[in-house]
């Protein structure tokens, strides 16, 4: 026989080998790297999807919520529902046929266009498509009714930002908006998706987004091979929802210094001159943060800014409000001793400052006559100012007004704090002068002024404002820092400040001006300061800052108006309005 | 009657029952995944045409092959060129391949004419044939098959004869040496160009690339099946798709399996459900029957073998023998490459797993080649 045995048993023999070939590398793939391939498996066919956190509301000192988080109902599509065999577009076909239906069915325009159906297909097909966001009560009740007739489509819950007093506070609250969480998972092998959730853009929703927002959860589901949903998944980690915010925040007070504000472009802050908690802030003019998203554009492109808070990011001269200043600054390098100088020598004010070929004018032409520092505070008197300032020089100026806070963000919990300008260009003599009455190039912003008045309020204490109400159980608030002045020398500008309200410039800070002689008086002593800020071309913004009462001050403010007056006739009246509305007038005196 | 039952292989016929029943089980499983009714049911039609099969081959065990190859071996051979040619011109046209004949593949009919004429051939003439002359005898009359395959175009099923084929001449010792030499500078071939692609595949430059694949005779998908092969996750989304999931499918099996009827990755249609039925079914299997499972039936085409071994060296005759060994290298040369594309070993090539893959023209052609090495079994030992 040709065919030996042989033969056959070798082949036999091949056979055997090839069969354990197949059978190592079987155990090798099956049995050793069992977990590599199932991790393979169980990467490729899990998506991970985000749940968001509900957000945190936001409360002002008494518990009145400001911010809110209001349960919406949205409609949203199965797309594993609609899945067909064959290509892409059977798919999309199908939904947009349904689509087309249940729009005539809810009685709501078909605004979902078949190009996002397509594009959520492509780009996360394992989460359910909102094609109607916010639907009212008759469509929701439709939807109902219908269920059955569209299994792929149902509503879901869903939290929308709310502000219940409208547009109050604005700038403090600010805004949010919807986007993806920045969470940053490290994991790059599983597919993430996150539904879109509300983000702080502006205010304190901006500046406390992570401590509002919570953590998002975190569900896993299986996916097919086109990306599909397979069932409604497991909670991996359930949602942290946010923490209440509460707000140093009086909405009683807020409510009038806007008030106050309402007719004029402006801001104004309010501070406890005890710890720097703010009370109120605002700025004018203001928007509604629930109507931001429909009026962006319009709101972005309004002249007069409205979305700027101008009370810690509006740059102003501050015009003769920094006159105290200036006065502590000469008080200081007093004490010190090498400045021949005292709070009592007068100075004649001849109603002009000459310095070279500069000249300063007072307010009163013909001179307010032989002024001590405290009369000068009262007559605001620029001559007095310059000439002491020209005395001072400018590094003594600029070391006092760096020891209040000018020239640097004070620190508040709150996003765009412009932090001001001290500095100048090339200085001259003249440029001293200026900014002795707050002229030339200094640059500060209202909240800057309130913590300089809450300063002079509480002798000398320099806090950082804040808006994130402490708890009883914190540790008391300490001071950033406290002025070397001794307290009778702070006393000496306490009192001209006191001076000017009662017998000076800013007497309206005191006192509203009735009807004929009428005269209604605040019920405690008050002291501020007025002030004037020219900045060219007719422009002038008029400020003040006042404190009150005069012994135990609670209240220390800072407003300015832009386009006024003067401090004394434009502001002081709105700052009387809020004074008068926390502590009360007198009975008219005659 | 008695001698039939006494020396029918009852091992062999047993190993192969066992095979069609995992083909059943895991048809059935893959088609559960389904949403045609048609694929859902396959496994019925799947154990049907089993039933008819084994009936064939209970059948044509009672003939004396040596009969059946006098009078059939010609014209079953001339018969399947000619449906060969006829598929050609009248197959159902399916995914850019003429390879169906009304409800029937002509080409896995072909596989047992070529091995019933190369036993015919070569058991009778083997003596005056077993030079060089033997050998182009066989060339002349492999190749009209194989171009004819080749044509439809079905490389697999072209490809595989050629193994039968000198499995067939190596035993008949038909100019061995030079078969030998063949072999040797075919592996060199094939190892080139797995090595030109290979070296392709890390070139940067695009022009170079395309440069290199222009030297090679191959087709583009046949390109691309090469490239996945060298460097499997070079395209894993594209054509390295169906290895990736077929492995990803068979590793996450581990030892024990997820259980018959629970295999993720079909479910979920990573493993594509086009494939999982016939070419890739082992990846089902090996995913749902753990290593366990996938080692019985490595052992069962094992215990086929060792018994047609067993059958061929009782037989007396080289027509016989020729026939087992030509049926044995048939069915191994399909169960190994199917499996071993399964796991990355080989290219992948579209070749059933006998038994087990559903197919039905290929289950009958299985099924009857069992009969003639039965029929090898039953008359064999009988000297003519």
């Amino acid at each position: 026989m040709r065919v030996s045995a042989a033969a056959i048993l070798a082949l036999l023999v091949f056979f055997t080998l090839g069969l354990a070939v197949l059978g190592t590398s079987l155990y090798h793939v099956q049995v050793n790297d069992v977990a590599r391939f199932r991790k393979s498996l169980e990467n490729q066919a899990t998506r991970r999807i985000s749940i968001p956190g509900r957000r945190g509301r936001i409360l002002d000192r008494d518990g009145h919520v400001l911010a809110d988080s209001r349960p919406v109902h949205d409609v949203v599509c199965r797309l594993e529902s609609f899945q067909r065999a064959g290509g892409w577009s059977n798919t999309v076909n199908a939904i947009d046929a349904e689509l087309t239906r249940l729009a005539a069915v809810l009685r709501l325009p078909r605004t979902f266009t078949r190009e996002r159906i397509a594009r959520h297909l492509r780009e996360s097909s394992a989460l359910p498509m909102t094609v109607w966001r916010d639907i009212d009560d008759g469509a929701l009740a439709r939807l109902a009714e219908r269920t059955a007739d569209f299994p792929g489509f149902s509503d879901a819950l869903r939290a929308e930002r709310i502000y219940p007093f409208g547009g109050i506070a604005a700038h403090v609250i600010g805004y949010t908006g919807r986007s993806r969480p920045d969470t940053d998972t490290g994991d790059t092998v599983v597919h993430y998706f996150e539904e879109l959730e509300v983000k702080g853009r502006s205010g304190v929703e901006s500046y406390y987004d992570s401590f509002l927002a919570g953590a998002p959860g975190e569900r896993r589901v299986r996916v097919d091979a086109r990306g599909f949903r397979q069932d409604e998944g497991t909670v991996e980690r359930e949602p942290e929802h946010g923490p209440d915010l509460r707000l140093t925040i009086d909405l009683d007070l807020q409510h009038e210094l806007e008030e106050s504000l309402a007719d004029v472009t402006g801001a104004g802050v309010i501070l406890d001159p005890r710890d720097g908690a703010i009370l109120a802030l605002a700025s004018a003019p203001s928007f509604n943060p629930d109507e931001w998203r429909q009026r962006f554009r319009e709101l972005l492109d309004d002249p007069a800014r409205p979305l700027v808070n101008r009370a810690v990011s509006g740059l102003y001269p501050p015009g003769s409000i920094f006159k105290p200043i200036t006065a502590v600054a000469a008080l200081q390098r007093a004490e010190e001793g090498n400045f021949n100088w005292s709070p009592d020598d007068t100075y004649d004010c001849p109603g002009v400052f000459v310095l070279g070929d500069m000249r300063l004018h007072c307010w009163d032409r013909y001179g307010h006559g032989p002024l001590t520092l405290r009369k000068a505070i009262e007559q605001s008197c620029n001559a007095y100012f310059c000439n002491l300032g020209h005395l001072l020089g400018t590094n003594a100026l600029f070391r006092t007004a760096r020891a209040f806070g000018l020239g640097d963000r004070t620190g508040i919990d709150l996003g765009g704090e412009a932090a001001g300008a001290l500095a100048g260009e090339p200085w001259y003599p003249g440029h001293t002068c200026q900014t002795a009455i707050g002229q030339g190039l200094l640059q500060v912003t209202p909240l800057q002024m309130a913590v300089v008045c809450a300063a002079f309020a509480n002798g000398g204490k320099i806090f950082r404002p804040y808006l994130h109400l402490r708890e009883p159980h914190d540790p008391p608030v300490r001071p950033v820092r406290t002025l070397i002045c001794e307290p009778e020398d702070l006393e000496i500008v306490r009192a001209g400040m006191r001076d000017v309200v009662e017998t000076g410039t800013g007497r309206r800070i005191r006192t509203r001006y009735g009807e004929g002689r009428a005269r209604f008086h605040l019920k405690v002593s008050c002291a501020g300061k007025t002030g004037t800020a020219e900045r060219g071309h007719g422009r002038k913004d008029a400020w003040i800052i006042a404190f009150a009462p005069y012994d135990q001050p609670t209240i220390a403010m800072a407003m300015v108006v832009e386009h006024g007056e003067s401090g004394g006739k434009t502001t002081a009246p709105r700052a009387n309005r809020v004074l008068a509305h926390v502590f009360g007038e007198e009975e008219p005196a005659s | 009657m008695m001698r039939y039952l006494l020396r029918f292989n009852w091992l062999l016929a047993l190993c192969a029952a066992a095979l069609t029943v995992l083909g059943v089980v895991f048809i059935g499983s893959a088609g559960a995944a389904r949403s045609v009714a048609a694929l859902q049911t396959a496994w019925r039609s799947h154990a049907v045409t089993a039933i008819g099969g084994f009936a064939l081959m209970f059948m044509l065990a009672a003939l004396d092959y040596r009969k059946l190859l006098d009078w059939a071996a010609l014209p079953y051979f001339v018969l399947s060129l000619i449906l060969l040619v006829a598929v050609l011109f009248l197959g159902s046209r399916i995914y850019g391949g003429r390879r169906w004949l009304w409800f029937f593949q002509p080409s896995e009919v072909a596989k047992l004419a070529t091995i019933l004429i190369l036993a015919q051939v070569f058991g009778r003439f083997g003596d005056r044939l077993c030079g060089f002359r033997g050998f182009l005898v066989a060339v002349a009359l492999l190749v009209p098959p194989i171009l004819l395959i080749l044509a439809e175009p079905d490389l697999g099923t072209a490809l595989v004869l050629v193994p039968t084929a000198v499995a067939m001449l190596l035993v008949a010792r038909i100019w061995a040496k030079g078969i030998l030499v063949l072999i040797l500078v075919g592996t060199l071939a094939a190892g080139t160009v797995l090595g030109v692609v290979k070296a392709a595949g890390q070139c940067t430059d695009p022009d170079r690339q395309a440069r290199f694949y222009a030297y090679l005779p191959l087709k583009p998908h046949q390109l691309a099946r090469l490239k996945t092969f060298v460097d499997p996750d070079a395209d894993p989304y594209g054509s390295g798709w169906n290895l990736r999931q077929a492995k990803i499918s068979i590793g996450s099996g581990s030892l024990s399996g997820k259980g018959i009827g629970r295999g993720e990755a079909k479910f979920l249609g990573y493993l594509p459900p086009s494939v999982s039925m016939n070419d890739f079914i082992f990846a089902v299997l090996a995913e749902e029957a753990g290593f366990i499972g996938a080692a019985a039936t490595l052992l069962l085409f094992l215990g086929m073998f060792a018994s047609s071994t067993y059958t061929a060296l009782r037989c007396m005759d080289d027509r016989g023998r020729l026939v087992v060994v030509g049926v044995m290298t048939l069915l191994f040369s399909h169960a190994y490459i199917n499996i071993a594309m399964s796991i990355g070993l080989m290219p992948i090539t579209g070749l059933p797993l006998p038994f087990i893959s559903a197919g039905k023209t290929f289950l009958m052609v299985t099924c009857a080649a069992l009969g003639l090495v039965q029929s090898v079994a039953v008359h064999g030992r009988l000297e003519s």
